[in-house]
Formats: structure tokens, sequence, C-alpha cells
């Protein structure tokens, strides 16, 4: 009986390679590889903020993006929104895999942004999430004395006071092919603030995430709360729920939301509007990615 | 008796740790090429694994999907994303063996045909595929070209989508095996 065992032992050790035996060898040589997790989400921005996305070494991506006016503007007045539109128009582009830089200009307020955004840890079988870091700088070049959203109207002295500042840590994770969600702890400072109620200082915590419903359409939800917004304040937290529709070149996202501003300072800080009495703006965004790559030469005929 | 059972354990674990006839690569290159009006679509993975086994003339090669580097980016989420569906099926495989009567262990270039199975998009297809392969001593290089038509493995290509996209993909290999060591 043990002789036997010996002998089996032997067989099964000794160096007969099968097809199977091939494979399973090119399987314990491949696990040393990193698996990164690709495509967490779509674009570079899940509705109003930014995903933990960057663009890809030498690619261009265009933003234009559009917010209607309020659903409860009124059908004479204002067609139910439909009559007027605020747009951000967008560039960015990808220094290397990790870095983007971006500029923006958007017709509220008249803002100017410049943002950076690094990719630090990405998602992979070793790190269970994938970590961006995000700044940016809002400029506002509305005539001083002009009115914000809420009402207010804002005196500038000099230029230093029209500049608000973001910071953003976004941790994403695509937990499998459908969803993927991301948290985006916030810190926004406003050189000058909106009154002497209005801390220059704002903490956030947003919420979002992604559920592809087929290949090319997914669902997407983005929640931006604020912890130190006085009782006093008219704003709101942001709300935004949309979806995508992927296609060749091109992101299409459509969306509705409380924010009429398409920038940290205006949608996370300063949401007038309210879902519960219908101050809700449609919008869309339409992302356009151009290949700048050496490689890419003559591809596009 | 119980040094002869010793001596034979002794040998068969010393045996299995031989690999005289394997040959290997961890860094073979497959590329594709596709050819539509509006724009060419091509993508190169240069961390393919391979073995060979020489003496048996059995090949076998795996290949991550996502590894595929494609000069447009956006070209590269739309394969593994739509096309190959990466996350479901992350490996394109095949497994076969050399049919021809050839002596692998002495140098010479030879026209090979591997006959056995290409797995893709999760869909096994029986393939014979045709290739060149270099015995140059302890150095072995394998080319091939083959085609894959996206019918043959369910790869989908979408209504929706602007650009055309080719029906038969080419695809072109280069391994360069070295006698195979065990890590």
């Amino acid at each position: 009986m043990k002789k036997l065992f010996i002998i089996l032992l032997c067989t099964i050790s000794s160096p007969i390679f099968s097809q199977d035996d091939l494979m399973k060898i090119l399987d314990t040589e491949s696990k040393n590889q990193v698996d990164y997790a690709t495509a967490t989400f779509k674009g570079t921005r899940l509705i109003n903020g930014q995903t933990i996305e960057t663009v890809n070494k030498n690619h261009l991506n265009f933003w234009i993006s559009h917010r209607f006016g309020a659903i409860n503007s009124g059908f004479i007045e204002n067609f139910f929104g439909l009559d007027e539109a605020r747009i951000r128009l967008g560039l960015e582009y990808g220094i290397t895999d990790q870095l983007t830089i971006g500029a923006g200009r958007s017709s509220q307020e008249k803002m100017y942004d410049f943002y950076a955004k690094y990719k630090l840890l990405r998602q992979s079988n070793l790190i269970p999430v994938t970590l961006t870091l995000y700044g940016s700088n809002a400029i506002s070049t509305v005539a001083t004395g002009s009115a914000l959203e809420s009402g207010t109207v804002m005196k500038y002295y000099d230029n230093l006071e029209r500049m608000t500042y973001t910071g953003q840590a976004i941790i994403a994770r695509k937990f499998n092919d459908k969803l993927s969600l991301q948290l985006m702890p916030t810190f926004l400072h406003f050189n000058k603030a909106e009154t002497t109620d209005t801390p220059n200082n704002i903490l956030a915590l947003g919420a979002g995430g992604r559920l592809k419903l087929s290949k090319r359409l997914s669902l997407s939800a983005e929640y931006y709360a604020n912890f130190n917004r006085p009782s006093s304040s008219n704003y709101h937290n942001s709300l935004a729920l949309g979806f995508d529709i992927e296609t060749g070149g091109h992101v299409f996202q459509f969306h509705l939301t409380n924010s009429r501003g398409m920038i940290e300072r205006q949608f996370i800080a300063q949401t007038t509007k309210q879902w519960s009495d219908g101050g809700i703006f449609y919008g869309f965004n339409i992302s356009r990615s151009f290949s700048f790559d050496k490689r890419a030469k003559g591809m596009n005929k | 008796m119980k040094n002869f059972i010793k001596l034979i354990i002794i040998t068969c674990l010393t045996s299995s740790t031989t690999f005289g006839q394997l040959f290997s690569t961890q860094s073979g290159e497959t590329s594709f090429f596709s050819e539509t009006p509006v724009e060419n679509i091509s993508g190169v993975n240069k961390t393919v694994g391979a073995i060979l086994n020489t003496s048996t003339k059995e090949i076998a090669v795996s290949m991550k999907m996502t590894a595929f580097d494609f000069p447009n980016k956006l070209m590269q989420e739309h394969f593994n994303e739509n096309y190959i569906e990466s996350d479901k099926f992350p490996t394109g495989l095949f497994k076969g063996k050399i049919v021809e009567d050839i002596d692998l262990t002495k140098n010479g270039t030879y026209d090979v045909t591997a006959k056995g199975q290409l797995t893709l998009h999760g869909i096994t297809q029986a393939r014979e595929i045709k290739g060149k392969l270099t015995v140059d001593n302890q150095k072995i290089t394998l080319t091939s070209n083959f085609d894959v038509k996206l019918v043959d493995h369910k790869i989908d290509v979408p209504k929706l989508v602007f650009s055309k996209i080719a029906e038969v993909i080419a695809v072109k290999s280069k391994y360069i095996f070295s006698p195979y060591v065990k890590k």
C-alpha cells in the first residue's frame, strides 16, 4: 500500500507537462503582474464635480456644459427654464497619465477656473481604492456690485477678493464592472465671504456613484453635504441625478440638479434651489476626447 | 528498503524541478491592426506570457486584455469596456500543439502550424495557426500572423458606434522564448 502511494506520488510529481500544466505555469507567472482597475468612471466629471479619472497622457478633453433655467421658473415667463442657460466651456490635458491640468470659463458670475488633478493611488489587486487629489482656483470677473444667485450684492475692491480655492481628496472604488462609488471630502476657501455670517472656509463631503445599465448607458448620482453652513444661510446641499450615454469619441451626460453653477464654489457652497419645491435645473455635459499621442498621428483619416 | 524508498522520493522531488524541455517568455508581443474607412485602430501588448515544450511541441499563450496599449486611450477604454469586456473575460488564451514532425531541439527555422484552442471574449474556437519558429541554441523565436473574426468570438459592435469597426482583425505575434526557470 505504502509502495503504491509512493509510486503514485512519483507519477504526479514527475515532469509530464500536459497543456493544462503549461497554462498553470503561465498563470502562476502572471500572478506577479499588478492588475489595475480601469474605467471606474466614464468621464473626468461625474455630474457637476470631478471623478477620480484623469486625462490620459497627451490627450485633450473638451467639455461643453449647459444648465437650463429652473423647472419651476414658469411656462409663460421662462418656458420651464428652456429660455435661458448657463454654460461652461472647459479644456483639460493629460501631462502624464496621472497628472491633468485644466481650465474653464463659466457664464455664471463670468468665472474662470484653473485646476490640477493628480492620481496618487490606483485601485489594483494590491490597493482597494483609487485616490485622486484635486485643487482649483476660480476667479470671478463679473463687474463689482453685481448680485449673486442668492441676491447678495458683491463689492470687490481688489482681484484677490474675487478668488476661491478648492481642495479635494477623491476616493473611489470600482466594485464590479457595473458599480463604482466615490467619496469627495472637500475644503473650500473664499477670499471674500458673501456676508459676515458666512464662513470663509467651508467643509463639505461629497458622495457619488455610477451604475452601468448597459455597455454604453449608466446612471449617476452625486450629493454634496456642507458641514459648517450657518443656520441663517439660504443655501442648500447639492443633489444631482443623471445618466451618461457614451458613443465613439463622446460622452453625453444628461442630468437634473438643484445647483446651477458648474464649479465647486457654486454647486457646493452656493446652491440656492431645492428639489422639494421644483427648483431643479436640467442640463447636459458633452465631452470630446482628442489624442495627441505621436503614434496616433495619421490614425485619424 | 527504507533507503531505497528515500532514494525514490528524492528522485521524484528533484526530477519535478528540472524543466529542460520548457521554454518561456513573459514579454511576448501581440499586436493587432484594424483598418476602417474612418480611422485605424491598433493595439499592442508587450507582456504576453507564452510557454513552449520542445519535446511534446505543446504551446500555451496567455495575455491580459487590459495590457493592450493603444495610441488613442479612448479606443483602449472602449476595447476593454465595450468589446472585449475585460472585467468579465480578463485573458486571451491559446493552447495547442505543433503538428509538424520536426525536432525543436535542433537549430534551424521551421514553418509551423499550431493546432489548438483560441479563447477570446470567453469563447473558445478550434484554430490552426501558422507561424515561423527559429531555434538558435537556447533562444527560440516564434512569429505568427492570423486573423480573428469578431463574430467567431461573439464580440458585438453596437449600432450606435459612429466609426465602423472591421469585422476581421489582423493579429501579429512575436515571442522570444528562453529556457524556463521556476521562480
